[in-house]
Order: C-alpha cells, then structure tokens, then sequence
C-alpha cells in the first residue's frame, strides 16, 4: 500500500458537500444524460454534489469525456441537469446569467465587433454608457496586456490575444464567478504558461470565485485552492484535494516546491490507480 | 504607386470586354447576315433607346418591380432563413417545402400567377420575390446554423435576451453568408424580372426586347441585351463593394496573425 501511505503525506481530504459554510456555488446531487445520435441515453455526469465557497479558486479536473464541461455548463444555466439542482447564493440557477461569467476554450469572440466592442459589449448591455463603458474597457484592456489593440479585429490576432481578449470581456461586466472552461486548451504550452500566469496576478488581486475546468494536473495544482478530481464517464466526483501551497505563485518557485510536486504526483498517481468508488456504486 | 502588375489586373475586365466586341464584330461581318447585327450597329442603337422616353419609362418599371421584389424578398427571407437555422422544429416544416420549390422554375409559375394577379406589376413583383427569395432563405439558415453555440452563450450571460441574441448575434455572425445568399438573389432578380416581361408582355425591359423581335429590329434586340447585360453588371459591382465593406472582418486578408501571446 505505497500509494495510500504516500497520499496520507499530503493533505488530501474528502471535503463532504454539505458544509456549514455559506458556500457560493453548491451543487446538488446533479445527474445528467444525454440523448445520443443512436438514441441510447449516455450518462455523463452522475450523482455529484460540491460546494464551491466565496473567493475558491476551484479546478475541476479529469480526462476527456467525463462531463466536467458539462457540469460547468450547468453552473453556467447553459445546459439544465436531467437530475439535482445547482445553486447559486440559494437560489436555484434557472439560466445564464451576468453574475456569472463563462470563458470558453473557442473564445467565442464576436467577429465582428473589434477588441475594444467585444469587451464593452457585457457593458453596453448593462446600459452603462458608451465613454464610461469605453474607458473601463480600455483600463481592462490595459490589464489583460493588449493596449494598442483596441482597434484590432478577432481574426487579426493569435489564439492567445483572443483568449486574453474573452477574459477581458467576461472581466468587464464584473460576474461573481468565473466558469473557465479549458481556458488555455487550446494554446500552445509557452502561451498557455503566460496566460496562466497573468490569470493569477489578476486574480491574486480581486479574488473572484473561479471554476476552472481543465485536464492538466500541473494547472490544476499550479492555479487552486481546490482540485476537484473526476472519473471517467459517467463523471462523478472522485475525490477533493485542497492545496495548501501559499500565494502569491509564482510558477519558477512552485516548480521548485517538493509540496507543489507531491500535489502534482499524488494526483497523477490516483488518476492511475483503479477508481475505488466504482466498485462501490 | 500602380505597378505594371496592378494596372494589368484593372485593366483586364476592359481588354475582356473589347476582345469579345471584337470577336462579335468580326463574327458577324463574316455571317453578314440580318439577323446578327454587328457590335457596332448594336452599340450604335443603345443612345436612341435610352434617348426615347417611353423605352426609359419601361426601363424604370422594370427597375423598380426588381427592386420592390427583391428587397420584399430580402425582408421576409433573412428571419425567415434565420429562424430555421436556429429552430429544429422550423427547419422541419420548412425544409420539405423549400425542397419542393426549389427546382420549379419560377418562370414557370407566371402563367397561374398571370391568371390569378393579372398582368400587371403584382404579378411580376410576385415572380422575382419568389425568385430571390429562394437562395437569401438557404444562405441565411446555412449562415444561421453555423453560428458557434458559445458565442450564444456568451451573450445570454451578459444578459441577451432570446430575441436580442437573435437580432445582436445570430444576424451580424451569418451576416457574410446572408450577404452571399443576397448577391445570388440580386441576380436572379435581374433574370425573373425579364423572363416575367417576356412572358407578360404588357411594359419593361424584356418588353421592348421581344417587341424589337418581332418587327425585326435586331439592333435593338442586341442593344437591350447590351443594356440589361450592363445593369446586371452594374447592380452585381456595386452589391459586392457594399458586401465586401460590410463583411471585411470576417475576409481572410490577414493570412498571417500577429504573433504575440
């Protein structure tokens, strides 16, 4: 048993769901199917229940196919659970709302508006007006690294531009929670450890609550407070590690931090053992 | 700043144009027959049809059936196309029915139509919009459909309301296929508003040509070609500078993205 003996090194602890901590996402028993092409229903999430408190950056992570997008969704109001609720401050999510704000791996910019349109589009909406819309825009702009391209069109800019183009965009209408839902997916590794960088200064300052979908241990650790870990479809939640490695992060110290690598390896570990609570279902 | 390149490539439709004048020109002096007028003769005959005010009031119906029917066209197509793209449930119900009519020539409906709406301008406006209506209603579903489910997303999180979203992203992201559906439309228009004159033979444009047929004015016949061959031009040059300036976000001129992460 080296696998159990090293995992009581680290902290890692089953969080029970039902905490009495006013929590800021709570999720409730949430199952969810899919009708597939071939009619047959497919489960892709079963049974999770987690509760996310104010200010967490919490990662959900797990191979591909195991929901955690889905479940994201759900936070989100994009998708409703075929089963269980999800909550937001009590109240029950019916829907998308502003008080939560999704960045998508596809950035999902419009392409027609520029980078300074895309970001003031949330505030617009909002009907704040066009100059105070415009010089918040602008100092987001500023923050996320991309003055001088205000001006500039989707199509004109790499992937790692757009993605930091959707941050700004989701940042300006001021949402509670950040759904990221594989964020840097997409980008290659030496933008993707920018991005995850500059992600955390932002974040490090106004300490929103994050959910962070991803499928790399190494961000997952890198970015959380909290790595909710998954298992492969149906997806259920297999286990919650806290991380308790101080902040600020900075990632050339962290890859350094014998702690920072435990987390890392325990979880890779775990991700190949067999998966206990399948036997348990 | 025009390099030899350059001035080649402006000058190309102009040389293409003169060549095939020529090769009229010669063609039918080698015939030298009545019924093939020389491009002179034809281009000779064009200042007396546009001098003749009666030929340029026919002229101008002709325009403003096109336009009435294309634009009504336009206005009930893009929704309607749009819904379809984005509804399951329309696009099942409509979908059969466009199957249905799209391979019906609508120049073939004149004669019900004719029988129904009379002769008169209704009944010609009717036939282009149906015309038109056809390929604006498939490049807007086409359009429609494909737009990006996360770009939706995005904006009922900023609070887009279904109807906004339809109106304030669906409509501008299928804007370039819309607007491809709409530049086939404008040209279809041109060609049902003639074949419709043809058939209803009462004013316009294919009025004035077939009667030049029939008394055998074949100059004529061959200076309305000239005529209605350079408004399709005209309105097809001037559609496409307005597309091009409305879309230019979504052209592919900037093949290489500015590297910075």
């Amino acid at each position: 048993m080296t696998a159990a003996g090293s995992r009581s090194e680290a902290p890692l602890e089953r969080t029970p769901a039902s905490k009495s901590a006013p929590a800021m996402i709570e999720i409730d028993r949430v199952s969810q199917v899919f009708r597939t092409s071939s009619r047959k229903d497919h489960l892709a999430l079963s049974d999770i229940s987690l509760a996310i408190e104010d200010g967490a950056f919490v990662s959900i992570l797990g191979p591909s196919g195991c929901g955690k997008s889905t479940l994201l969704y759900i936070v989100g109001g994009f998708v409703q659970p075929t089963m269980g609720t999800a909550k937001m401050k009590g109240k029950t999510i019916a829907g998308p709302g502003p008080d939560r704000g999704p960045v998508f791996q596809e950035f999902a910019l419009f392409p027609w508006k520029s980078v300074l349109g895309n970001v003031m589009y949330g505030l617009r909406q909002q009907g704040v007006r066009p100059a105070e819309a415009e010089a918040q825009s602008r100092a987001l702009l500023d923050m996320v690294g991309l003055k001088g391209f205000e001006h500039f069109y989707p199509k004109e800019l790499s992937g790692g531009m757009k993605q930091r183009v959707a941050l700004a965009r989701t940042l300006a209408y001021h949402p509670e929670v950040l759904l990221m839902d594989e964020p840097f997916g997409a980008l290659d590794a030496h933008t993707r450890t920018r991005l995850q960088n500059d992600l955390l200064k932002i974040w490090e300052r106004d300490r929103k609550t994050v959910l962070f979908v991803t499928h790399s241990v190494d961000e997952a650790v890198f970015l959380s407070d909290k790595v909710v870990m998954m298992t492969r479809s149906p997806g259920r939640v297999r286990q919650v590690v806290d991380i308790d490695l101080p902040r600020p992060r900075r990632r050339t110290e962290l890859l350094l931090d014998p702690r920072y690598q435990k987390y890392v390896v325990n979880i890779e570990r775990m991700f190949d053992e067999p998966d206990e609570d399948e036997l348990r279902c | 700043m025009l390099t030899g390149k350059s001035v080649a490539a402006r000058l190309a439709p102009v040389l293409a144009c003169m060549g095939l004048l020529a090769l009229w020109q010669i063609a039918a002096l080698a015939l030298n027959s009545d019924s093939f007028p020389t491009a002179l003769e034809a281009m000779r005959a064009i200042p007396s049809i546009l001098g003749d005010k009666e030929a340029l009031i026919n002229i101008l119906a002709s325009l403003r059936r096109m336009a009435v029917g294309f634009l009504a066209a336009v206005a009930f197509s893009i929704p309607l196309g749009l819904l379809m793209g984005r509804s399951a449930s329309v696009a099942s119900f409509c979908n059969p029915l466009l199957m249905v009519i799209y391979p019906v020539p609508k120049a073939a409906l004149m004669p019900i139509i004719m029988l129904w709406l009379g002769v008169g301008d209704l009944s010609k406006t009717l036939v282009i919009f149906l015309g038109v209506s056809l390929p604006v209603i498939y490049h807007s579903f086409e359009g429609a459909k494909a737009v990006e489910e996360k770009m939706l997303w995005s904006g009922a999180a900023m609070g887009l309301s279904s109807v906004e979203r339809m109106i304030r992203i669906v409509l501008p992201a299928s804007l370039p296929e819309i607007l491809t559906g709409c530049r086939t439309g404008l040209v279809l228009a041109l060609i049902t508003m003639v074949t419709s004159e043809m058939i209803a033979r009462q004013s316009g444009a294919g009025n004035i040509l077939f009667n030049a047929l029939d008394m055998g004015q074949y100059d004529t016949v061959f200076a309305m070609i000239i005529i209605i061959g350079a408004m399709g031009i005209a309105l097809d040059v001037a559609f496409e500078s307005m597309r091009q300036r409305l879309v230019s976000w979504s052209e592919p001129q900037f093949d290489v993205p500015l590297s910075f992460s």
